[in-house]
């Protein structure tokens, strides 16, 4: 009888370990996609290498509008339950009832890949793309206040080096105000608008002020700092 | 726990769907942004440091940030994504 009970008391026990390990092993897994997936976006910096020929642009047009508008139609099929959310990987439990931060992380860079100058974009991008995930990882592990001071300075590299070649004075407002819009972006949580769309709207909303002042303020535009690549055939 | 949680940690079926999501977009999460860092470098290589004109440094660094950004995140995702396949086919069994 004893024995039995022992038996019992083993397998239950062994049973909690397995499921602790399943639940953790997915949390676990879960959080390190979403990190990789952020890292990912800056593949889409390629946009700008595309070389400037006719049909190359038709595609620079249409195809990053039709990847936001698939991943849309996706998420309005999941939301209505016509797709099961299991499907849908690292997907956090607040957003099995709204549109999951792909998608507004799409959005935000579509709208800057097509609406704004590739120096504001760029440093925008780098911000969610690596900020975003690193202050994440610094708020799990320390504290809020080293995520936010790593964030800020990181932020500001992204924005300093894409403006090397502009005045330091700009350099320097440019890197402090775009990292302070980058970090306010990340640190303030709505439940509608995700923070991967607001980490690259922000601070691209307060240097499209700076940029359309530059004239008036007697500094000169910064040249881009990638060039449409030549055809290699 | 959450029971939503519980539930998915039940439904036998959840495993398998998130190896195979992981699985399948795995190669293209950690190699095509290295790709995309070794053309911009690569760029910045043949059209501005062998002509020693220097005016796409940015591009440089860009490569590099991203390449390096990149394997530091894609590293332990690496390690979580074989311990999750190890969980798995012990699960299996």
């Amino acid at each position: 009888m004893v024995k039995n009970v022992k038996e019992t008391f083993k397998g239950t026990k062994q049973k909690i370990i397995d499921t602790r390990d399943k639940i953790n092993s997915i949390d676990f897994d879960a959080h390190w996609y979403r990190r990789v997936f952020h890292a990912f976006g800056a593949s889409f910096l390629f946009y700008y290498i595309l070389p400037d020929v006719d049909w190359i642009n038709i595609l620079k047009f249409w195809v990053p509008p039709l990847i936001v508008i698939i991943a849309l139609l996706i998420e309005l099929l999941r939301i209505k339950g016509h797709i099961n959310s299991s499907h849908f990987f690292g997907l956090r439990l607040y957003e099995q009832k709204r549109i999951g931060s792909y998608v507004f992380f799409a959005v935000a860079i579509l709208v800057l890949l097509r609406f704004f100058p590739q120096q504001i974009a760029i440093p925008c991008i780098l911000c969610a793309c690596f900020a975003d995930p690193v202050m994440g990882e610094i708020r799990n592990r320390f504290c809020k206040t080293n995520a936010v001071l790593v964030g800020f300075v990181l932020c500001m590299f992204f924005f300093v080096f894409t403006w090397y070649k502009a005045d330091p004075f700009l350099m320097i407002l440019v890197g402090i105000v775009g990292a302070y819009g980058a970090v306010i972006g990340e640190a303030k949580k709505f439940y509608w608008l995700d923070d991967d769309f607001m980490i690259q709207m922000v601070p691209a909303i307060l240097l499209a002020i700076i940029w359309f002042a530059i004239p008036y303020i007697g500094f000169s535009y910064p040249p881009d700092i990638i060039y449409p690549d030549l055809m290699p055939w | 726990m959450n029971e939503e949680k519980m539930n998915y940690v039940k439904d036998p079926n959840s495993n398998e769907r998130i190896f195979r999501t992981e699985l399948l977009l795995a190669p293209l999460l950690i190699l095509l942004p290295l790709v995309v860092g070794i053309i911009f470098i690569n760029d910045w290589y043949t059209r501005d440091f062998i002509e020693g004109t220097y005016d796409l440094n940015g591009q440089l660094i860009l490569g590099i940030v991203i390449i390096v950004g990149n394997i530091l995140f894609d590293i332990p995702f690496i390690r979580s994504l074989r311990n999750f396949k190890a969980l798995f086919k012990k699960s299996k069994k």
